[in-house]
């Protein structure tokens, strides 16, 4: 059956976040962790992005996909580097739903992209993830 | 180690990383990228949720690509990082990591390449893969 739901969602942004102030704290700290290297004391590692949450991670009025989600996977373009002092705001849309169909049924992946902009409006990231429901 | 452009042709392998992630090093990963979900953090926390064990996050999956890349391409800058979550990760499971170029270009941007990766179980199930741009610095 053909997946059925409001298209108007698509594009619609639901979460808008502004984040306090990147201490060097939270640069070492997840760099420590991710072991990832290219930072230093004021610079963070390119991942450091996926740490940031809005305050909601998917939309109110997401359609009842009747399924299980999984987290399928992500994309992520980097901007500009995140350094400390950086006020860094995310926005999040949903980018695309759609169906396909596998050797082990059909599933549908919801795309939700945030783009992650720093205080002097400079892109930082463009993140999207990608939720498989099966 | 290739650090310019030149060195790099398509078919060039990247590092290899080999390493076992513990419990410990993924519940800390999971609080440094504030990650909630106690299938991060324990084995009983994780069962909790109806899964086998302590799973590691996609994202920290991500960070080992983006390291592999460091590692392997120290002068060159990160531009795209793409993974797929093929499988279940677990801490204590012997891991490799590795990758493969697979195009050259020379664009308005600046010199770039595209890479494969895989992250891989020591029996050879690929549990994340993806792909990698990344741009060396502007030829003198």
């Amino acid at each position: 059956m053909a997946l059925d739901f409001d298209r108007s969602i698509i594009g619609s942004e639901f979460d808008r976040t502004v984040f306090a102030p990147v201490t060097k704290d939270a640069i070492q700290e997840y760099a420590a962790a991710s072991g990832e290297p290219g930072a230093n004391e004021v610079t963070a590692p390119p991942t450091f992005v996926v740490r940031l949450r809005g305050h909601r991670w998917m939309p109110e009025n997401m359609p009842n996909l009747g399924r299980v989600g999984f987290d399928a996977g992500k994309d992520i373009e980097f901007g500009v580097p995140v350094r400390v002092g950086d006020v860094l705001t995310a926005v999040s849309t949903v980018h695309d739903i759609y169906e396909k169909t596998g050797r082990t049924g059909s599933m549908v992946f919801v795309v939700l992209r945030t783009v992650v902009t720093n205080q002097r409006e400079d892109e930082v990231a463009v993140i999207d993830q990608k939720m498989m429901f099966r | 180690m290739a650090t310019r452009f030149a060195d790099v042709d398509v078919g060039h392998d990247l590092h290899t990383l080999t390493l076992t992630l513990s419990g410990d090093e993924v519940k800390r990963y999971a609080v440094a990228a504030r990650m909630p979900g106690g299938r991060f953090m324990s084995d009983d926390d994780a069962r909790k949720e109806g899964l086998p064990g302590q799973i590691v996050p996609g994202n920290l999956s991500l960070a080992l690509f983006s390291r592999l890349i460091a590692e392997s391409l120290p002068d060159a800058t990160l531009k795209k990082l793409s993974a797929t979550f093929r499988g279940l990760v677990h801490p204590g499971q012997p891991l490799k990591i590795h990758g493969v170029v697979t195009e050259k270009h020379c664009t308005d941007e600046g010199d770039r390449i595209e890479c494969d990766l895989v992250l891989e179980s020591q029996e050879g199930d690929r549990l994340v893969t993806g792909t990698a741009t990344v741009q060396f610095p502007a030829r003198r």
